[in-house]
Order: C-alpha cells, then structure tokens, then sequence
C-alpha cells in the first residue's frame, strides 16, 4: 500500500503538504512530530474521512479501520458498542467482543454505559470496538495517549497479534519516541505541515539526518 | 379576585361538565400535534444536522424563520386554504379538531426541527468521524445519529407539546372556539375572560399549569431513569 502525495488545506492555511509515503503490509509505521504538525490530518485524509481535493490518496483501495484522536463513545453498553461495528451479530462475534474486551481489562465494565468510562477505560473501549472487525490498514491516533502503562502495554500486545493475525499495516501516531521504538518498523516524522524526515526506525531514531529531528529528539532526551 | 380563586378550584374538583369537554378537546388536539411534529421533525432536523450540501444554510435559516411564524399568521394561511373559498374546501376541515391539528404541526414542526438541528449538529462531526473510521455506511450512521440524540428528543417533545397547548391564535382562527367541539383551554380562557366570567378562566389556568408541571415532572423523571 501507498499512501499518494496529497497537500489539505484548512480555509486556505496549508495544514499538510505531504510527499507521499509507502505503507507496507504487516508492517508498523510510527507517525511522530510536534502538536500541530499535522499528525491527525495525514491519518483523516489517509482513512478518506476529511476530502483533500483528490478522491484517493491510498493506493489500492484498501480497508481502512481509523481510530480519531478522540473516538466517540455512542450513549449504550461497552457490548453493545463493540457490537455495533460486529459484521454480524452471531455467537463468534460476541465470543470475539468477550476476548477483546478481557484481553484489555475492561470485561467488567461490559454492561457499563459507554459515556460514563473515565479516559483510560474509554480509549480502551474505542479500540477494543475497532478491532472487531478485519482491515487491510489500521490508522490508530495516539491510542494510548490517556492510558497507564499497564494499559498501554496490553494495547501494544493486542495489536500486534491483530498485525500477525491479518497481516494488516498499522499507521500509529504517537508522542512516545519509546512507543514509536518498541512498536515501529518505519517512522515518519512530520514538522509544521511538512515531512521533514522519513525512513526505518532505527536509522531515524538515532541517526536523525535533519536538524528538525535532531532538535525534536534532543527535546525528548534521546 | 380571591373569590375567583376560590370558585376556580371548586370547579376543577367537582369534575364540571364543560370543563371536562374544554380538557378533552385540548389533549385531541396537542398530543396527536405535538406527536405528529416530533415525527416530522426529528429525522428531518437530523438529517438536516447529517446532510452537507449546497444551500443547506438557506435552509437553516428558512427554518429558523419558521420558528417564528406568528400563529395568526399560520392561522390565515390555513384559513385561506381550507375556507369555503379556498383549494382544500372539499375537505371540509374548517372549524374541526384535525385542522387544528394541521395548523399546529405547521408551527410546531419547524421548532421540532431547529431544536434536533442544533443539536445535532454539535456532535455530527465526532459521530461521523467515530463511525466513518469503523467503516460503516451512510445509513448507519445516520441512524446512529439519531440514536445519539434521543434524549433530546423528550425534551423537544415537552417544548413542542407546551407550545401546542399555550397556542391560541392560530387555533382560535381555525377552530372557531365553538362550545362543546372545538373549544381548548386557552381559547376558553379568552372567551370567559372577555365575558368578565373569571373563574372558569381563573380554573383553566390552574389546570393548564398542573399539567405542564406533570408532563415535565414525567418526562425528567423518564430521562432520569434512561440516561442512567
Ligand atoms: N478542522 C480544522 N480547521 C482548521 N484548522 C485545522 C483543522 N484541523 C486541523 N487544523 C490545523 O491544522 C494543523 C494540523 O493539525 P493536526 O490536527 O493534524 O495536528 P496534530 O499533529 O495531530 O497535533 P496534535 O499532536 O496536537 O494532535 C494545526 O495547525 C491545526 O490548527
Ligand atoms: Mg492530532
């Protein structure tokens, strides 16, 4: 899969001019940069959710699980949300919906009103619906932002098993320099709407090419 | 004026022959209004919320404008319309309950809509973000949408039965206050007080207020009980 050269634009002020990028299949690539860079905008425009102008920017065709920086809880159950993105309601649906929700550790909170979970439990809850069903490419931003450690760990593993089961390339936006080199095969590092420096994680890590970078990951302490 | 008071409450517990009829017209005609402008108006002003097109904003504002149709204005409109000279004549609806209904969900409607409307809107963007990412289609999501709104739609019902049983201009022009068949609370209200006749008014009007204050005792209670 790639993802084509794009540039949106919000009232005019460029938020992204993106060079394009390859996203190969089974594969993890970190999307990291600054608040404001333009992060969530590649991941809207990726999954077809905000129009850039062009009406495909991912090539094939491929389907896409997107989860937005803040997903919304629907008003019903934490069952019944994972439910709702079941392909059908049948018994493996809801022995899947069981085991996503055990293997988070938010079983307990099946039969809780969604919009009553606090930030953790529903970042939880919103990927354990995503994941409900099969993709070609998950685009998951900052899942783990307003999780603990624990949490963040048991996301981490979950999703990799989706990887190996699927075969699926993820798309992870994420603040965490340590998460991006824990999870990431590639990482693309955006700065104020540009790409500023693309390449394997471990070469961009700790081998960074621009100044831009270098800063960035100087800030962070790495 | 203590002496009306009196008498008023008096009425309301000896269960008065026309008091009773007044009662019963006025829920004939406000809750198959105010039902039937909560069905028109509900998928109408989420869809509106859902839908982006051109010219969506005239409509907007078309609505907003409709909201605040004056009932006598309705009242002509229907007037003309359903009179022995107007197109609808062979109806023959005029000085009816159910014409009085058609005059209330013009108006009621449009309020139906903008409540749902500005409501819905607000949360539009994150349910079609959340739900487009899942992958699901149109129609889901807009029935999502107006799963997500339906504790709006108990208050919106309560403001649309509360204008219906307030209103009295366009019913008045429409239904013609006749005793007995299409006089309701406030067009009797008016009528006695024009006579100087206070305490059937006086008894009305407590009325009037017990049940908006029952019907909203109700309904909270029942949203209490959901959104728990
Ligand atoms: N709907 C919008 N309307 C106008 N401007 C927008 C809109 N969405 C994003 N922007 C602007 O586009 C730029 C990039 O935003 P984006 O959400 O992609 O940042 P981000 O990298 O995800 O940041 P964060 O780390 O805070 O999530 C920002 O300057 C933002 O103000
Ligand atoms: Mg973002």
């Amino acid at each position: 899969m790639t993802i084509a050269p794009f540039r949106k634009s919000y009232a005019g002020a460029t938020a992204l001019d993106f060079p394009g990028a390859p996203l190969p299949a089974g594969q993890t690539c970190a999307v990291i940069g600054a608040n404001g860079s333009g992060k969530s905008t590649l991941a809207k425009v990726t999954a077809g959710v905000t129009a850039c102008g062009q009406p495909q920017v991912l090539s094939p065709p491929v389907s896409v699980g997107y989860l937005p920086q803040h997903s919304y809880p629907f008003q019903m159950t934490v069952r019944a949300n994972l439910m709702l993105n079941a392909p059908r309601r049948n018994d493996p649906a809801r022995q899947r919906a069981d085991m996503l929700l055990e293997r988070l550790e938010i079983a307990h909170l099946s039969e809780q009103k969604a919009h009553h979970l606090s930030g953790g439990e529903t970042a939880r809850m919103v990927l354990a619906r995503l994941l409900m069903r099969r993709y070609d490419l998950l685009i998951l931003d900052e899942p783990t932002a307003a999780m603990d450690i624990r949490s963040t760990a048991l996301t981490e593993q979950l999703v990799a098993d989706y990887q190996a089961e699927t075969g699926c390339g993820v798309l992870w936006i994420t603040h965490s320099l340590k998460q991006a080199v824990r999870i990431a095969d590639t990482v693309l590092f955006l700065c104020r709407g540009r790409l500023a420096e693309a390449g394997p994680a471990e070469r961009l890590l700790t081998a960074p090419q621009t100044s831009e970078l270098r800063q960035f990951l100087d800030f962070y302490g790495v | 004026m203590t002496t009306a008071l009196e008498q008023a409450i008096q009425l309301v517990l000896s269960g008065d022959d026309q008091l009773v009829n007044i009662i019963s017209v006025t829920l004939q005609m406000s809750i198959p209004s105010s039902v039937i402008s909560l069905l028109l108006g509900v998928p109408l002003g989420v869809l509106l919320a859902f839908c982006s097109f051109r010219g969506k904003e005239v409509l907007v504002i078309l609505n907003r404008t409709l909201m605040g149709l004056p009932p006598v204005v309705c009242g002509l409109l229907c007037y003309m319309l359903f009179s022995g000279v107007g197109p609808f004549r062979h109806f023959r609806l005029m000085y009816t309950i159910p014409l009085m209904v058609i005059a209330q969900v013009i108006l009621i409607t449009p309020i139906v809509i903008g409540n749902m409307e500005s409501f819905a809107q607000r949360i539009t963007p994150a349910v079609r973000e959340t739900a487009h990412g899942l992958g699901l289609g149109r129609g889901r999501i807009f029935l999502l949408l107006i799963s997500e709104t339906r504790y709006q739609v108990f208050s919106t019902y309560l403001l649309g039965f509360a204008r219906s049983i307030a209103e009295v201009g366009a019913v008045s022009m429409v239904g013609g206050a006749i005793a007995y068949k299409t006089n309701v609370m406030t067009t009797a209200i008016m009528n006695y007080t024009n006579r100087g006749d206070f305490t059937l008014g006086v008894a009305l009007g407590i009325i009037l207020l017990a049940m908006s204050l029952v019907l909203n005792l109700t309904v909270s209670l029942i949203q209490g009980r959901l959104s728990r």
